[in-house]
């Protein structure tokens, strides 16, 4: 390389790498290395215990409710939003009108903050004026607090995710919808095939690569919800409503157990880049 | 895909697809279930904005009507006090710095990774890449200790920073990819008249690579206007609240008084709603695009 | 360099880093958002800064998660305030135990004699004082005498925990919602589980399960005490919602008179009226006091009280005019304010004469006559075990978890320390 070349190389590259090293990679090897200490956040980490944090953590029932509530929003993320916002999709990528409109009304709420979108669902799903209140006031029963119940107050979570991000995935699929080549369709219509049939054999496969996106997405995102939690319900009623993040919110940050709430971190971590690496290497590799 | 097709299309535009609209009957029915569904992803932000308008009483007997007396005192005390502009101000001050910053590193080292071969670069851009896979909440308390050793705690930079972090790997991957894209020809040509990197990248990188500069932009402002749990652990004092903690803020002090609470709602996501609606084209094509090239 | 440059230099670091006149600054952190209670401290500072040339206090304000949450790290950093807002207990002696806090036995001594021992005492590790209180309070039944009056029930006719349940049944019966409870925010539910391990295990109750003995936190106080906050639950006392609700929601229920009562700080006094959706709360000649209610066969007694300690602790690099600052503070001619106007409850003796507000002069003569005075179990304890308490509370009451359950989860985390 030239010296023109090196000259560059070492004014252009080392600011990125140095921030990225303080703020990234270096607090994730310290993360790994306060989950070995019981630690209240004073002083320095001093009594070493090896995987107590870890093992305590997978006691702890409330962090194994996060995880199987991570699980769900994945699940509906899935099996809900993606045929969703696919199904959308294909109704406002054709030419009907105020196609745009829509598609803009629909990406609307994924640009709001969580803790906005969070806070407008908790007046939504107030028992005293939200939306429980119409079906209770209607029927003259007593006023009911979904956010209070502990059976159902993770479907709030459920729909709020619902409502903001399938919106993002719509817009893949249309950007997916738009890239395919029209030809195609039309000379299988001309063949007889049924709309279905279309649908099945053509557009599906060609969005093929989108919906892998859509999928690596949805699940990148569920298990890193946090904003939501905050003021939607505090991982309340009875801890039934954390996610891993909040559990790490609450159970290690407003508790001051540093080295617990850094293994919680760790495992966060270790979910995440195995998933990462495993899924793009398995089904991402030709896109 | 190439990069000549926007992600997005623009507003106004339509598409064909295999749905069936040559039947009038059925564009109906897409229609209307077009308009229920749009119904009811509008109907929270609507509720939300009407009932600010209210009295509590109002609020807690009628709270999916229109207000009985609209009560626009409850918009006007909150737009004339210090702590909406303040906050608004504070977001959108560590917003730019956190995309200035992210533009020039990002753009900078991507050049590197694009144009120079050296010895253990790909390592390097793996490691880079590890940031796209790495939520900020995992590391959250080191990284509050490390802020605080830098003593950068309750500054701006102390949120800046992190999140032009945080945003460094997915810049660094668009602009190279684009980088790389730009005709080959161009750097031979410049290189032969005696342009220098340096000169390659200011004159001709940059000018040419708007669109995807404009993603990365869009991409690290809006997480960047959205942040909540960053600055929640750095920020001491409220004067340097951002609008999410501000918000956060106002609902604790106000938590009886939804109205006022729905009001300031309102209030704080309209710049978002209104920059929206005038910049769809390029938030929707940013915001999208750094998702399928990233 | 030439002598003259690096003369030069020196010149110019000096001129743009030490001003003029070297002010000593002190910084008091605090959580308060009691208007009265702020205006008072911002004039302390005031007078002390006028007479004090050379010093300049300043009050600084953190809300209180935010307070909570970060201060661990602030006292390790630049950035640490020299005088900081404490609840005493268990964070406290963390602090005193990594080294941050100062002795300053000798330097308040006379001070400490003027002020209420039980509260100095909260301010002591090991026997050396850390930090100086300037507040009680005390933790009771606020009750709307007309709901009350509404149901036939008779205020003074509660004395034992089964008087009390038969009052909630009344109410109960006359359509009325007998108890407001913020239980969204769970610390106002652990105020009835305290009081009736207090009730139950008497003064030695907390301190016996903390050092282990008589199975810690499984003693027979700890599962009797769930029992009864589960026997009370089971009657459904609280608003709908109850477990959704905040703090601040369930004031304002109270306030409203949609409750007939609320167990809850000195602080609720303050903040019944601008959370109510009336906006003015009930009038205080409507308000009573009633005191716990002893339980039968417990080692407690009435006159035992529940409430929080709070003071200021010294950070370790404090300069000497933040101790001065806080002689200065503790005098009894603020003391005798702050209960003139009802900003707080003092803890320098004699103040309470100073009472003119009924509901507070109550309260002070309580806490002077307390027979063992209690801090908040969740303060006491520090903020991991502090928080199971409260969840565990909330879980009891909404029969989620067995009393021997909770008393074993809290047994844990102490355990885990």
């Amino acid at each position: 390389m030239s010296a023109n070349g090196w000259t560059t190389l070492v004014v252009f590259l080392p600011p990125a790498l140095l921030i990225f090293t303080v703020f990234v990679a270096l607090p994730m090897t310290e993360a790994a290395w306060y989950g070995f200490f019981n630690w209240n956040g004073y002083g320095r980490p001093e009594k070493f215990v090896g995987l107590k944090n870890y093992q305590q953590l997978f006691g702890n029932a409330t962090f194994l409710r996060s995880l199987v509530n991570n699980g769900l929003i994945i699940a509906v993320s899935l099996l809900v939003q993606l045929p969703l916002a696919l199904g959308i999709a294909m109704m406002v990528a054709g030419r009907i009108v105020g196609a745009a409109w829509f598609r803009m009304i629909f990406f609307l709420p994924y640009i709001l903050a969580d803790v906005a979108a969070g806070l407008i669902w908790r007046f939504m799903f107030d028992g005293g004026f939200g939306l429980p209140s119409l079906v209770t006031g209607a029927l003259g029963i007593a006023p009911y607090y979904l956010l209070a119940d502990k059976t159902w107050a993770f479907s709030a979570v459920l729909i709020v995710t619902l409502w903001k991000y399938f919106g993002f995935h719509m817009m893949l699929y249309v950007a997916g919808l738009q890239s395919i080549d029209k030809s195609l369709l039309e000379a299988a219509e001309m063949d007889g095939a049924s709309a279905f049939q279309r649908f099945w054999h053509i557009t599906l496969p060609l969005l093929g690569p989108m919906i892998r996106l859509s999928i690596f997405f949805s699940v990148v995102g569920a298990l890193q919800l946090f904003d939501v939690i905050v003021p939607l319900t505090g991982g309340g009623p009875f801890e039934t409503t954390n996610t891993m993040v909040s559990f790490l919110y609450y159970f290690g940050i407003t508790r001051m157990r540093v080295g617990f709430g850094s293994a919680v971190g760790v495992v966060l971590f270790i979910i995440c880049v195995t998933f990462a690496f495993g899924y793009r290497r398995i089904f991402m590799r030709d896109d | 895909m190439t990069e000549a097709s926007p992600i997005a299309p623009p507003l106004g535009a339509t598409l064909d697809t295999p749905a069936g609209d040559r039947r009038p009957l059925a564009g109906i029915v897409l229609f209307a279930a077009l308009i229920v569904i749009a119904g009811a992803v509008l109907a929270p932000i609507a509720a939300t904005a009407l009932n600010g308008f209210k009295a509590l009483g109002d609020l807690q007997t009628h709270p999916f009507n229109l207000p009985q007396s609209w009560i626009w005192a409850n918009y006007w005390d909150i737009l004339a006090s210090v702590r909406y502009w303040q906050v608004l101000g504070n977001s959108l001050l560590i917003a730019l710095l956190t995309v200035a910053l992210t533009l020039a590193l990002s753009s900078m080292a991507a050049f590197a990774f694009a144009h120079l071969k050296f010895f253990g670069d790909r390592f390097l851009l793996s490691y880079l890449q590890l940031g796209l896979l790495f939520p900020l909440a995992t590391a959250i308390l080191p990284l509050f200790i490390t802020v605080r050793d830098l003593g950068l705690l309750d500054s701006y930079l102390g949120v800046v920073l992190p999140q032009v972090a945080f945003s460094l790997a997915m810049g660094v991957l668009l602009l190279r990819n684009a980088f790389r894209q730009l005709p080959a020809e161009l750097l031979d040509a410049a290189m032969m008249d005696g342009c220098g990197y340096f000169r390659y990248f200011f004159f001709i990188t940059l000018p040419l690579s708007g669109p995807i500069l404009s993603t990365v932009a869009v991409i690290s402002f809006v997480a960047s206007w959205n942040g909540y749990l960053l600055p929640l652990v750095v920020f001491n004092s409220e004067s340097r609240y951002p609008w999410t903690l501000g918000l956060m803020a106002y609902q604790g002090q106000y938590s009886t008084s939804w109205q006022l609470v729905l009001a300031f709602i309102t209030l704080t996501i309209l710049p978002a709603i209104l920059m929206f609606l005038v910049a769809q084209r390029y938030i929707v094509a940013g915001l999208t695009a750094g998702a399928v090239k990233g | 360099m030439t002598l003259r440059k690096s003369l030069f230099v020196a010149a110019c670091i000096a001129a743009f880093s030490a001003p003029a006149f070297a002010d000593t600054n002190v910084t008091v952190l605090h959580v308060s958002e009691n208007p009265a209670q702020r205006g008072l401290w911002e004039k302390i500072a005031a007078d002390y800064n006028a007479s004090h040339k050379g010093v300049n206090v300043q009050m600084k304000y953190l809300e209180n998660e935010a307070f909570k949450a970060k201060l661990p790290t602030m006292l390790q950093s630049d950035s640490r305030p020299d005088l900081f807002y404490s609840w005493a207990g268990g964070v406290m002696q963390a602090q005193d135990k990594a080294g941050f806090l100062k002795d300053i036995t000798a330097d308040v001594a006379t001070v400490d004699q003027t002020l209420s021992p039980t509260a100095v005492d909260a301010f002591k590790v090991d026997g050396k004082v850390v930090g100086v209180p300037f507040e009680q309070g005390e933790v009771v039944f606020y009750y709307n005498k007309k709901l009350f009056e509404k149901a036939g029930v008779k205020a003074e006719d509660i004395k034992s925990w089964d008087d009390f349940l038969a009052a909630v049944k009344k109410l109960k019966a006359a359509g009325i919602t007998p108890i407001a409870v913020g239980a969204g925010e769970k610390w106002p539910m652990h105020f009835y589980y305290s009081y009736l391990v207090m009730r139950l295990g008497g003064e030695h109750a907390l301190t016996d399960a903390k050092a282990g003995k008589d199975g810690g936190f499984k003693s027979p106080a700890f599962v009797d005490a769930g029992k009864r906050l589960r026997e009370l639950a089971a009657l459904e006392p609280f608003q709908p919602g109850y477990l959704q609700t905040s703090h601040a929601q369930s004031s304002g229920i109270f306030g409203d008179g949609k409750a007939a009562m609320d167990l809850m700080g000195q602080w609720l006094l303050g903040m019944q009226a601008p959370n109510s959706a009336s906006g003015k709360g009930l009038p205080e000649e409507d308000i009573g006091i009633l005191s716990f209610p002893v339980v039968a066969g417990g080692k407690g007694k009435a006159t035992d009280t529940l409430g929080g300690i709070n003071g200021w602790l010294v950070s370790k690099s404090a300069p000497p005019e933040a101790v001065d600052f806080l002689k200065f503070f503790s005098q009894e001619k603020y003391a005798k304010e702050a209960a003139a106007s009802a900003a707080y409850i003092p803890v320098v003796k004699g103040a309470d004469a100073s009472f003119t507000n009924p509901l507070f002069k109550r309260l002070a003569s309580d806490l002077a006559a307390t027979t063992y005075h209690q801090n908040f179990f969740d303060q006491d304890l520090g903020p991991s075990v502090g928080r199971v308490i409260n969840d565990v509370s909330v879980a009891v009451a909404a029969g989620e978890m067995t009393p021997e359950a909770a008393a074993a989860a809290i047994q844990e985390a102490a355990d885990q320390q």
